[in-house]
C-alpha cells in the first residue's frame, strides 16, 4: 500500500487551501507488503495527540529517569551494548540514538541527503547552549510533503524534534514553517503542552514565503531575528547557527523518521528501500492526466509504479532545482540517488512532475526560470546578473520565428559561469534546471524557431506564487 | 654616503617607498569594498593585490622603522617606533609614525586572524585605515626635509589627491547603489520579462 493524498490541480498558492481529501490508491504498488505507510497514518486524517500515542506509543526518551536533565551524568550506564542493534530498546544512553541512525543509514529528506547522524554527532561534540530547528518551510512551491506530513502526522515530528534535541543536547528548539502552514501543528504543540509530554519548549516562527526561505543558513539568519538570506560557509550552522550558538537544521520529515527509528529501531527501517539509501520518502506527484498526490513510498521504486506515464512527455525530477527527463528514460529509474545520478538527476526535495504531452515543456521551463531568476536574494553577482539573463533569453526562446542557436549558446554559456560561484546553490539549481531544459525541450526549441508549439493547452501547469520580492520585509 | 649613514638613507628611502605602496593598498581596499575593477584584471584579482602589495608595503615600512632605530645618526630607542611622542629626535612627527605603525599593526593581525573573527569587528578594526594613511602622510611630510620641497613634495600632494579621488568615488558609487532588495528586481526589468507583472521602462513610458 503506498499512501497518497489528493490535491486538486495546481492552486496558485496551495498550502493554506488544499483540501486533501484522502483517499487509499489501492493495491497497485510493490511497496504494499513491506508495510506502508510508515510516516502517515492510515486513517488519512489528522491525528490527535491521543491518536498518536495509541498508534505509536509513548515518546522513547533514552533518558528516562532524568526528566529535563540532559546532562552528561547520570546516563553512561549501559555502555556494554552499543555494538549491539538488538539491544536497542534496552539502551538508556542517549548517544544511542546517533548510533542508531547511522545504523539505519538515515539522510536528510530536506534535498541534500546528507547522512542525518553525521549532522547530530557534530553538534552533540559541540559545547554549551546548542539549538535545533524542525525546518517545515517547504519553500518549493510545487512540494507540498511537509504540509501533509505536518497536518497528517504533526506529533511524529515534534517527537523526532524532542528525541534529536534529547540526543544532541540542546535546550532551545524551534519549528520553523510554511506562511500558510495549516493549524493542526500548532494545536499538536498546544495539545502537547497541556500534557506535558515536551522537554524542550518549542518556539515557532514563520518563514517569509521566499523560495530561498528553506536554506539552513537563511533559516538561521531569519531564526536569529534578520532578514532570510544565505550567507557564506564557513561557519557551517552546526558550528554557529541560530543566535551563534551550534544548531541542528533538519527537515520535518527527517524528524518524523526519527521518531520512528527511535521506536522500532534501524533493522526495521532498513526493511523498505536500497541498502544505500534505506526507508521510506515522502513524494509529491504531478501526473500528467490525473491530481496531483503526496506519496510515501519504499526508496528504490520504480518511478513507472509512481507516476502516471500516460500522456506525459517529461518529468521533473527533484525540485525546481532538479533535472528534466524525458518521460521514456525516466520511467526506467528508480526512486533513488544511485538510479537517477546516472542520469544527472536527483531525488532533492521529492518532486516527481510530469509534464503533460500537450503543454509546453519550453514555455514552462522558462516560467520557472523566471521565478528562480526573480527569487535571487541579489548578494552575490553571478546570480543577481545571470539569472535573470538566462530567464530572459530563455523566454526569448519561446517567441515564434526567432532564431535560437545564438541565444541557445549564451544561456548555456551563463549556466555553465554561475554555477559554483554564489553563497548558496541557487545558481548551481537553477543553472541545473535550465541546462536539463534546453535537453529535453531542444525538439520544442526548433519548433519555435519555425514559429510553431507543439502546446494545444497554454495553461501554466506547475504553480508558482506571482509576487516578487522587492523590499528588506519581503524577506523577513 | 658611508657606513655610518647607509641606514639613515636606506630608512628615508624605503620610507618613501612604503608611503607609495600605502596609497596603493588604500586605493585598492577603497575598490574591493565597492567590487570594483581593474582593467584586464577578474574581481579576485583585484583583493589579491590589495592583499599581496599590502604584505609588500609592511615589508618596507618594517625596513623603514628597523633602520631608523640602527642608524646612529640620530637616536632613536626601537620602543619610539611603536609607543607614540616618546622619542627626543622630531618627537611630534616621529610620534605620528608610530601611530600609524600602530594601527597597521593591529589591521594586520586582525586580517590574519580573519578566519577567527567575527566579520563586524574586522572591518571595525579595517576602517582604521582611514586614520592610519594620513598620518602617515603626515609623518612622512612632516619628519622628511625631502619631502616639503620639490619633486617629492609633488608625489605627496599626488598621493593626498589620488586618495581624496579614490574616497570620493567610493562614497558617490555607496550612495547611488540599489538597495539590496530592490536589486533583483531592477534586473528584471531591465530585461523585461512578460508573465512576471514586470515592464521595461520603455513599455512603462508608453502607458
Amino acid at each position: 500500500m503506498t499512501t497518497a493524498v489528493n490535491e486538486p490541480s495546481a492552486a496558485r498558492h496551495p498550502h493554506p487551501t488544499w483540501p486533501y481529501a484522502a483517499h487509499q490508491s489501492g493495491q497497485a504498488h510493490p511497496a504494499t507488503a513491506a508495510g506502508l505507510p510508515r510516516l502517515l497514518p492510515a486513517s488519512q486524517k489528522p491525528e490527535s495527540l491521543r491518536a498518536h500515542l495509541a498508534r505509536l506509543g509513548p515518546v522513547p526518551y533514552r533518558n528516562r529517569g532524568n526528566r529535563g536533565n540532559q546532562g552528561d551524568q547520570g546516563d553512561r550506564s549501559d555502555r556494554g551494548n552499543r555494538s549491539d542493534l538488538s539491544a536497542w530498546t534496552r539502551s538508556t544512553q542517549h548517544a544511542d540514538l546517533i548510533a542508531d541512525l547511522e545504523a539505519a543509514g538515515l539522510t536528510g529528506r530536506g534535498g541534500a541527503a546528507f547522512p542525518v547522524h553525521r549532522k547530530l554527532a557534530a553538534v552533540a561534540k559541540a559545547r554549551g547552549h546548542k539549538v535545533i530547528v524542525a525546518n517545515g518551510a517547504e519553500s518549493e512551491p510545487a512540494s507540498h510533503k511537509d504540509a501533509v506530513l505536518l497536518r497528517l502526522a504533526p506529533n511524529l515530528v515534534l517527537d523526532g524534534l524532542q528525541l534529536a534535541a534529547e540526543a544532541i543536547g540542546a535546550r532551545e528548539a524551534h519549528l520553523y514553517l510554511h506562511q500558510g502552514a495549516n493549524p493542526e501543528i500548532l494545536r499538536a504543540l498546544a495539545e502537547r503542552s497541556a500534557a506535558n509530554l515536551d522537554r524542550v519548549t518549542v518556539t515557532v516562527t514563520k518563514a517569509p514565503p521566499r523560495f530561498l526561505a528553506g536554506q539552513e543558513a537563511a533559516l538561521v539568519n531569519r531564526l536569529s531575528g534578520g532578514p532570510a538570506l544565505p550567507t557564506f560557509t564557513p561557519p557551517r550552522v552546526f558550528e554557529r547557527g541560530v543566535g551563534g550558538a551550534p544548531t541542528l537544521v533538519q527537515n520535518v520529515e527527517t524528524l518524523a523518521h526519527i521518531a520512528l527509528i527511535a521506536r522500532y529501531g534501524p533493522q526495521w527501517f532498513r526493511a523498505l528501500g536500497t541498502h544505500d539509501e534505506p526507508g521510506s520518502m515522502l513524494a509529491t506527484i504531478y501526473h500528467a492526466t490525473d491530481r496531483p498526490e503526496v506519496v510515501e513510498a519504499g526508496i528504490g521504486t520504480p518511478l513507472s509504479t509512481l507516476v502516471k506515464t500516460t500522456g506525459a512527455q517529461a518529468l521533473l525530477v527533484g525540485g525546481f532545482h532538479g533535472t528534466w527527463l524525458p518521460m521514456p528514460l525516466a520511467a526506467q529509474r528508480t526512486l533513488d540517488n544511485k538510479s537517477l545520478s546516472q542520469n544527472g538527476a536527483a531525488l532533492g526535495a521529492g518532486l516527481l512532475a510530469a509534464l503533460p504531452k500537450d503543454r509546453c515543456g519550453l514555455a514552462e521551463a522558462a516560467r520557472i526560470t523566471r521565478y528562480l531568476a526573480a527569487e535571487s536574494a541579489g548578494q552575490c553577482g553571478p546570480c543577481l546578473n545571470g539569472l535573470p539573463r538566462m530567464a530572459a533569453a530563455l523566454t526569448e526562446l519561446t517567441r515564434p520565428h526567432r532564431p535560437s542557436r545564438r541565444t541557445r549558446e549564451d544561456v548555456e554559456r551563463w549556466a555553465g559561469l554561475v554555477t559554483g560561484r554564489g553563497a548558496c546553490s541557487h545558481p548551481d539549481g537553477t543553472a541545473r534546471f535550465v541546462k536539463s531544459a534546453l535537453i529535453v525541450f531542444a525538439a520544442e526549441i526548433a519548433l519555435h524557431e519555425r514559429g510553431m508549439c507543439s502546446a494545444t493547452d497554454h495553461r501554466p501547469f506547475l504553480p508558482l506564487p506571482h509576487r516578487m520580492p522587492t523590499t528588506e520585509e519581503d524577506w523577513t | 654616503m658611508n657606513g655610518t649613514t647607509a641606514f639613515w638613507y636606506a630608512s628615508r628611502a624605503t620610507g618613501i617607498v612604503a608611503l607609495l605602496l600605502l596609497t596603493t593598498v588604500f586605493v585598492l581596499g577603497l575598490l574591493v569594498t565597492r567590487q570594483g575593477r581593474l582593467p584586464g584584471l577578474p574581481r579576485f584579482a583585484v583583493t589579491s593585490l590589495h592583499r599581496n602589495i599590502s604584505l609588500l608595503a609592511v615589508a618596507f615600512v618594517a625596513v623603514h622603522v628597523l633602520t631608523a632605530v640602527l642608524d646612529t645618526y640620530v637616536s632613536i630607542p626601537l620602543t619610539s617606533a611603536v609607543i607614540p611622542f616618546s622619542s627626543g629626535y622630531e618627537r611630534f612627527w616621529l610620534g605620528l609614525g608610530a601611530i600609524s605603525l600602530d594601527l597597521m599593526l593591529a589591521m594586520i593581525v586582525t586580517s590574519l586572524l580573519r578566519g577567527r573573527l567575527n566579520r563586524t569587528l574586522w572591518r571595525a578594526v579595517h576602517l582604521l585605515a582611514y586614520l592610519s594613511w594620513p598620518v602617515a602622510l603626515a609623518h612622512s611630510i612632516g619628519s622628511s626635509r625631502d619631502m616639503q620641497q620639490g619633486w617629492m613634495l609633488v608625489l605627496a600632494v599626488g598621493c593626498a589627491v589620488l586618495v581624496l579621488l579614490a574616497v570620493t568615488w567610493r562614497l558617490v558609487s555607496a550612495a547611488r547603489q540599489l538597495p539590496r532588495a530592490a536589486r533583483v528586481a531592477a534586473m528584471m526589468t531591465k530585461h523585461a520579462m512578460p508573465g512576471t507583472g514586470i515592464k521595461s521602462p520603455r513599455e512603462r513610458a508608453a502607458r
